[in-house]
């Protein structure tokens, strides 16, 4: 034969052994190893969850993975049971279809901070819902707006434009976000509505809580939503957002303690919803946009055990990782909830 | 009076001299036109060179990543490098030989209608946009099976069958017929002549094609994220599970806040182009050298 | 394309009864499985697409392509600002490709001086080598800030008259850096083509017409480029079909906005860029459908456009086997 027979052959042969190899690995490591849990979801949880990743290690030596793939990505990678666990700030009964044999579990509690990007303004910045809501429809185009202007006597507001950044997948955030916005604003309820995904009539989609705080970062003159915990990340400011008691406050731990006050039992199916708390004044202090965020797990799972071990580790020990990232400690009673919840996974 | 007349009292010289204004002039335009896409060649690899190399380090090739680390924590993208060399590495030895296949079957076995139906399909298949092709094996694998470096796999090899095909079938046809005729008469029976001789002699052709496949579906984001993206951060070889890949990790880390992110992604694009262009040069040596040989053999 | 087309060689034509050797069947069988296999694909692709689209078909019919908005709320679907967004992505990326690429091919086999042919090939083939997701990530942190900061105010103080030249937003994404980023894409393509096509015009034509005392732009335009009309023009459908498949670089850099804007500034969608944002956790049944839908639609135009210009090619190369 002609060298190049050889050479043929070579590669050939190379071909089938790189294939053999990769069936090998595949039958050697086909038990998934035990101790590890793998995760997708929300991103409005995942530097919490990302900080989870090291002491679960070394307490009880499970090797955890998260994918802030974004609430709705959580909610069908475990309803196709692709996960052990999915994580979602949206109550699994808004999305359809959903994991109808799963456990939800309120994890971790924190606020949704309006984040902005204004060169030049240095105090904190106050809106109310309703200014809000109408930037986010489109109808407050300016900084200088007089709206925005009443709000903030005494600041020289720009008139740069105002560049509405939202979420373009589907988000728990958002279901939290339209779900304040829907609350305060009567128009905004009949037009767009309360969804982890909307047909928004203004502004610019960004990819996941990154994406939006990415976005908001490189653009001055931008305002957007995600976890208050983004805008340490990206440094960027947060609205001091008006609550019904008429205070404007900034999405701190004694804000979102403050809210979470207003109610601390889950209702049957786990869900838990604390925004715009009433005018009172226990919650004279307390941040409206406060949102708990749920673990999403099947009931008949493959990891039981280390599930079991997992959650009722972040419901009690875990908590001590939040205040760091402005996610403040569940209280006792989510807490004795939760562990009722987690025992029905077997 | 009408322009023609005007025209004709413009003197020979100057009509000329107008004339060789507006070659001047295209001229010119065609030497803009070149140097402005050697520009944006430059400009888009001179970006990336100069801030990927100043995240490109050991540990950057070394180590995996951290989500949401304090920047004082080591992290790189090893795990996505080893992802993208698993998965690239399954669509090569399924795409290949399927691909060889078929065009043996064009052009050494096929009826002139079938080969045209068949070049036809070929065509359509190298038109579907890749995004499409990630939702088909979405749709025929990941729903059943959950995602997997196979599924990841499959899909890169659905996008290079149709380049491997097309370039091995020019280059089976350029064959002489006679080596054929030749190979037949010292009675060797078909396929020993089609595999032994005919296929030999295009080795090149065929690993060029096989190169610039590579090349193009190492950098494919779409079909991945359909089929491997709930990945874990660790380095992972087992292509039972989805695994992180190059194109992907950049596609994650260019949409966040934080620059340190931005760098790393700059740095996996510069390792990206220059694993990229390295297999450019060598297909493109491959070709020339493979020329020269078959002008040798017909010669 | 072979140019072999005789079915009496013996050498290459279907295995006939008797004296089949069983190392022919198998090699005959498996390559016939291979290439039947390639049908199949294709037929599966097609199937798999329109089965994931059944419920949004049945549901929406084809009003869906016509209808603006997406609204997972309401459950109400439509195609009608995608297909927007992809013709006027596509359209604006083909008006800037087309003259750029034909002058850098006319430069190339017209005008290069021999030394530097070579390398300025070679770099335009590179552009093409380039990965789509690095070309979007260039796009997010260089280009836009570029276009936010000075070109997009330029010109719209200029231009602003044009509705296409609106406000600038602050973003510095929008349809207008997409059209710019899907232009780079699609330039080493027309390109190439067009400079081989180019190459293989007659030299003879060439020098009869400078013989007869022609200026070289006067010959290009009076030979080269009616001789290969039809074949610069599939170069340009190839293009186009290019340009509507891409997901990931105008995912990144388009700005996510659904809707009618005829301000080039203002951030949009495509087809491909909306299925790439919104695939993973779609709210509902029907939303994941309706992108399948999307999909669909797409699928169909890049196999209308690929087919458009492979009959072109054909054409074009039965007419130049003619003319020789």
């Amino acid at each position: 034969m002609p060298r190049n027979g050889k050479l043929v052959r070579i590669i050939l042969v190379l071909g089938a052994v790189a294939v053999a190899a990769s069936f090998a690995v595949t039958a050697a490591s086909a038990k998934r190893s035990a101790g590890s849990l793998k995760g997708a979801g929300s991103s409005f949880v995942a530097p919490l969850v990302n900080a989870w990743i090291a002491p679960v290690n070394s307490d009880l030596g499970i090797s955890m993975s998260y994918n802030a793939v974004g609430s709705g990505g959580g909610v069908s990678a475990i309803t196709n049971k692709e996960v052990d666990f999915g994580a979602s700030d949206a109550p699994l009964s808004v999305f359809s279809p959903t994991c109808s044999t799963c456990v939800q579990i309120p994890w971790a509690l924190s606020g949704t901070a309006v984040l902005y990007n204004l060169p030049g303004a240095k105090n904190l910045l106050k809106i109310s819902g309703a200014v809000l809501a109408k930037i986010y429809m489109g109808q407050i185009k300016k900084w200088n707006d007089p709206a925005l202007q009443k709000l903030n006597k005494g600041v020289n507001l720009p008139s740069t434009a105002i560049t509405v950044v939202h979420r373009s997948d589907s988000s728990g955030t958002t279901f939290n976000f339209t779900d304040f916005l829907s609350r305060v604003s009567p128009a905004w309820k009949s037009k767009v509505g309360t969804n982890t995904s909307v047909a928004w009539p203004a502004g610019v989609g960004g990819n996941k809580s990154a994406g939006v705080a990415g976005i908001v970062h490189q653009t001055p003159g931008a305002i957007g939503y995600a976890d208050v915990a983004y805008s340490t990340i990206a440094h960027l400011n947060v609205f001091k957002v008006l609550n019904r008691a008429g205070n404007y406050i900034i999405p701190r731990l004694k804000n979102i303690k403050a809210a979470s006050a207003l109610d601390t039992h889950p209702a049957k199916d786990g869900s838990l919803s604390i925004v715009n708390p009433p005018k009172n004044a226990k919650y004279a202090n307390a941040y409206p946009i406060s949102t708990y965020t749920y673990v999403d797990v099947q009931k008949n799972s493959a990891n039981a055990a280390n599930l079991k071990k997992l959650i009722n580790w972040a419901v009690t020990k875990g908590q001590a990782f939040g205040p760091k990232l402005i996610f403040q400690p569940l209280p006792a009673a989510v807490v004795a909830f939760d562990k009722k919840q987690i025992a029905k996974v077997r | 009076m009408s322009s023609a007349e005007v025209r004709s009292l413009e003197r020979p010289a100057d009509r000329l001299r107008r004339r060789r204004v507006a070659n001047r002039a295209m001229e010119l335009l065609a030497w803009l036109a070149a140097a402005s896409a050697v520009a944006i060649l430059v400009i888009v690899v001179f970006s990336v060179a100069k801030q990927g190399a100043s995240a490109l380090n050991f540990d950057f090739l070394t180590k995996t990543q951290v989500p949401f680390a304090p920047p004082n924590v080591h992290q790189g993208l090893a795990n996505a490098f080893v992802g993208t060399l698993v998965i690239v590495g399954i669509a090569t030895a399924l795409a290949l030989p399927v691909g060889i296949l078929i065009a043996i079957y064009v052009n050494e076995f096929a009826r002139p209608p079938v080969r045209y139906g068949i070049g036809l399909v070929i065509d359509i298949l190298a038109g579907v946009p890749a995004i499409v092709i990630g939702f088909f094996v979405f749709g025929l694998i990941v729903v059943a099976h959950g995602q997997s470096g196979w599924a990841g796999g499959f899909a890169l090899a659905v996008l290079m069958l149709p380049l491997v095909s097309r370039t091995t079938i020019e280059v089976l046809a350029l064959v002489p017929n006679s080596l054929r005729e030749a190979a037949l008469g010292v009675g060797a029976p078909r396929w020993r002549a089609t595999l032994g001789i005919v296929l030999p002699q295009t080795i090149g052709g065929v690993l060029t094609g096989a190169t610039l496949a590579v090349a193009r579906v190492a950098g494919e984001t779409a079909p991945l994220l359909f089929t491997s993206s709930l990945v874990t951060n660790n380095i992972d070889w087992n292509p039972s599970h989805p695994l992180q890949t190059v194109p992907v990790a950049i596609f994650e880390l260019s949409e966040s806040p934080d620059p340190a992110d931005h760098a790393r992604a700059w740095a996996a694009a510069f390792v990206l182009l220059i694993f990229i262009l390295f297999a450019s040069l060598t297909a493109r040596w491959l070709a020339t050298r493979s020329r020269r040989k078959l002008g040798r053999a017909a010669g | 394309m072979s140019t072999l087309d005789t079915t009496t060689d013996v050498a290459r034509r279907p295995l006939s009864g008797r004296r089949a050797h069983l190392g022919d069947l198998l090699l005959q069988g498996a390559a016939g499985l291979a290439a039947l296999g390639a049908v199949v694909l294709v037929g599966l692709i097609a199937y798999k697409i329109v089965q994931g689209a059944k419920l949004s078909l049945s549901t929406f019919g084809l009003g869906f392509i016509t209808h603006v908005g997406w609204d997972p709320v309401h459950l109400s679907f439509g195609a009608g600002s995608f297909l927007f967004g992809t013709a006027i992505t596509s359209i604006g990326a083909l008006i800037l490709a087309t003259p750029l690429s034909i002058g850098i091919a006319l430069f190339l086999t017209e005008l290069a001086p021999g030394g530097i042919r070579g390398p300025v090939t070679a770099l335009v083939e590179t552009l093409a080598a380039i990965p789509s997701v690095v070309i979007g990530l260039w796009g997010i942190l260089v280009l836009g800030p570029v276009l936010r900061d000075h070109v997009e105010p330029f010109l719209h103080s200029a231009l602003g008259f044009i509705p296409l030249f609106g406000p600038p937003n602050s973003a510095g994404t929008g349809i207008f850096t997409a059209i710019l980023i899907l232009t780079i894409m699609i330039l080493p393509i027309i390109s190439s083509i067009s400079r081989e096509l180019f190459l293989s015009v007659p030299g003879e034509l060439k020098e009869g017409a400078l013989g007869l005392g022609t200026t070289r732009w006067e010959m290009v335009r009076g030979v080269v480029i009616p001789y290969t009309r039809g074949g610069v023009a599939a170069a340009v459908i190839l293009g186009l079909g290019r340009a509507l498949g891409e997901a990931i670089a105008v995912a990144q850099v388009i700005g996510a906005f659904t809707g009618i804007s005829w301000n080039l500034f203002n951030p949009g969608n495509t087809l491909a860029s909306m299925i790439a944002l919104n695939y993973q956790g779609a709210s509902s049944g029907l939303e994941l459908s309706s992108l399948i839908y999307l999909a669909l639609i797409l699928l169909v135009f890049s196999i209308i456009v690929n087919i458009v210009a492979q009959l072109i090619v054909r054409r074009v190369a039965k007419r130049q086997g003619l003319a020789q």
